[in-house]
């Protein structure tokens, strides 16, 4: 096998992984501040995609202001959600977990009512492919991976250097001690919620011209954050890059070597593994 | 603590249920209601089972798996091995159950969040390898057809919605007979007290590993149990019979009753399933309905429909109590 395949396997895998890590991050993001699962994410994910569908593929709008709509639309939807019904479901993980299955399908249904059921099709808003060295990369591909790449250094920033970040993360480590120093911690759920819905949204909207979209198709890309953060350790924003780009790596070199299912089934086992071995993941803490 | 002896004898009310189960076919011979009811008694077999295992606290996402392991184990032993589904069905359920030792040991040392993903994790594998591995033994995408009916015994065919509806009721009675004894033994009051306080009930001396392990070994063989009498009684098993969505409606069933109680999954499931055949022509209001109502009962009611009785003596009792009918506070 050449080199120059193996890196083309490698690069293929990443590319998906990263808009795939943008789903775990707002996955882990919740789960660190609310401890909630939520299984619906995935649903948050389909919405943002559907945005860009009207926004680009029917209006006819420049596509960074179709990403923009959909990163906007999405993380309002989930404080709205988060308004509603996960705030009173706070420390019930069991409870909260359900209601997300709930949530779930009334979100497909809605989204099959309002859209029907077809598979609907977003334009590509770049074309051509990059060549280098044996390796090729299609150009949209490559434009996903770096706006997925920038939006995950524009979280980290607003993380580490905001006032309101800094609030995020100490309700995150202790959330009654932040309360004692002031954090105002319901509106930090809230808007940890929106912030972590809004990135399923925008990864929604980076993918939705590579796949087709419909009503369900938030279905895989949450199974793959789940095994992303589970790996890379819950509530860990490093650990799911780390188990992001882990994941992409296994995906992108196992298909070189086995089938797609046995690729998904690796993804399964190692999950497993890794709840079984080290039940906080790899980054995530003692 | 929950009022474990309720108002009415565990036996009376298992009694009742055995009644409304044989009366059903006198009243009615219609075909569409016995499919009907016979969905229901199969249901309820995997909701009151799994209803055992939520009432520690933790949901197994797996269930549903442990009812295809059935499946798939009755259905190919009578297709390529020829056996007599009398016995393929027992076998089915100890095959899940063996499956389940292991699975249970390993994914019951993990809590919380990390338990409901792990058993979503091994349902996944399950489906992935119904799906798509060993397909010349398991079908493939396209599944198993053509899996043989129960065969005669003693006399009897079980070819009819009639006999297999009753099949399937003395199937159901069985389980439950086992579930109600157990949930009014000690065996019972260690899974109460586990809910309640699991650390605090380890200090007591319960063996908190070995009830969950038990709960979890003697529900999935109750799954197999279902499973084996689906796949002769469908005679098409597909592998997203035991996907996601399905879980997701056992899961609904089971909490929109309530888990605090042992009748909570039989109230759920009878009046979901009705509800969802009401509900057939509307095919994506039923989902958006069936989640809204989950969403509503967790929020407003999240010790489901049977706790609204004792909900609303409470709320009566303390109404009474304000108006200085009987003077003390009896409230909560």
């Amino acid at each position: 096998m050449s080199l120059s395949l193996l890196v083309q396997a490698l690069l293929n895998g990443f590319g998906l992984a990263m808009a795939y890590v943008l789903v775990a991050l707002g996955l882990t993001l919740i789960f660190s501040i609310l401890e909630i699962i939520n299984f619906a994410h995935g649903e948050f994910y389909m919405v943002g995609a559907f945005v860009a569908y009207l926004a680009f593929g029917v209006w006819g709008l420049p596509y960074v202001v179709a990403l923009l709509a959909a990163i906007v639309c999405v993380a309002a939807a989930g404080v709205v959600a988060e308004r509603l019904v996960f705030r009173h479901l706070c420390g019930k993980t069991l409870n909260a977990f359900i209601v997300s299955l709930g949530l779930l399908w009334v979100m497909q249904a809605a989204a099959q009512l309002v859209f029907g059921v077809q598979d609907k099709s977003v334009p590509s808003a770049f074309s051509g492919i990059v060549r280098f060295s044996g390796v090729v990369i299609s150009v949209e591909r490559l434009a996903v991976t770096l706006a997925a790449a920038a939006l995950i250094v524009a979280l980290y920033a607003f993380l580490e250097h905001t006032r309101t970040g800094r609030a995020m993360r100490a309700t995150a480590q202790d959330a009654d001690a932040a309360a004692l120093l002031g954090v105002n911690i319901e509106a930090v759920s809230a808007f940890g919620f929106g912030v972590g819905c809004g990135l399923a949204g925008a990864s929604g909207a980076l993918l939705a011209p590579i796949f087709s979209v419909s009503p369900s198709m938030g279905e895989l890309p949450v199974v793959k954050a789940f095994i992303i953060i589970i790996i890379g350790g819950m509530g860990s924003l490093p650990g799911a890059v780390l188990g992001g780009l882990l994941l992409g790596a296994l995906e992108g070199v196992g298909t070189l070597f086995f089938s797609s299912a046995a690729v998904n089934l690796l993804g399964f086992l190692m999950v497993i593994a890794v709840l079984l071995l080290r039940p906080r993941g790899l980054l995530g803490g003692t | 603590m929950a009022p474990r002896h309720a108002a009415v004898s565990p036996l009376l009310a298992l009694g009742l249920l055995a009644l409304a189960g044989v009366v059903l076919p006198l009243v009615t011979r219609d075909s569409y209601y016995l499919d009907v009811a016979t969905t229901i008694v199969m249901s309820l077999l995997l909701t009151m089972s799994l209803r055992m295992q939520i009432s520690t606290g933790q949901l197994n996402m797996a269930h549903i798996s442990f009812m295809g392991i059935g499946a798939y184990t009755s259905a190919l032993l009578a297709m390529r091995a020829g056996l007599s589904f009398w016995l393929t069905l027992w076998v089915g359920a100890l095959v899940a159950a063996a499956f389940a030792v292991p699975i249970g040991a390993i994914a019951l040392r993990l809590t919380g969040p990390y338990y409901f993903l792990i058993t979503f994790a091994f349902s996944e594998v399950a489906r992935l390898i119904f799906n798509n591995f060993f397909v010349d033994l398991l079908g493939g995408p396209s599944g198993l057809v053509e899996i043989p009916p129960p065969g005669p015994l003693l006399g009897v065919a079980f070819t009819g919605k009639l006999e297999l509806y009753c099949l399937m009721l003395a199937l159901f009675l069985f389980g439950a007979a086992i579930l109600v004894r157990l949930e009014y033994s000690r065996f019972g009051l260690a899974g109460g007290a586990i809910r309640q306080g699991e650390l605090l009930s380890a200090t007591l001396g319960v063996d908190v590993l070995r009830y969950k392990l038990t709960a979890f070994v003697l529900g999935s063989a109750m799954a197999g149990i279902a499973g084996g009498f689906f796949a002769h009684s469908h005679r098409v098993l597909h592998s997203s019979d035991f996907g996601l969505e399905p879980m997701v409606r056992l899961v609904i069933f089971t909490v929109i009753g309530g888990v605090g109680s042992i009748w909570g999954p039989v109230i759920g499931t009878v009046l979901m399933t009705v509800a969802s055949e009401l509900m057939r022509e509307l095919r994506h209001y039923e989902t958006l309905v069936f989640g809204l109502v989950l969403i509503l009962t967790m929020l407003f009611l999240p010790d489901g429909l049977v706790s609204v009785p004792s909900r609303l003596v409470r709320a009566l009792a303390r109404t009474r109590a304000r108006r200085g009918v009987i003077g003390v506070d009896v409230a909560t």
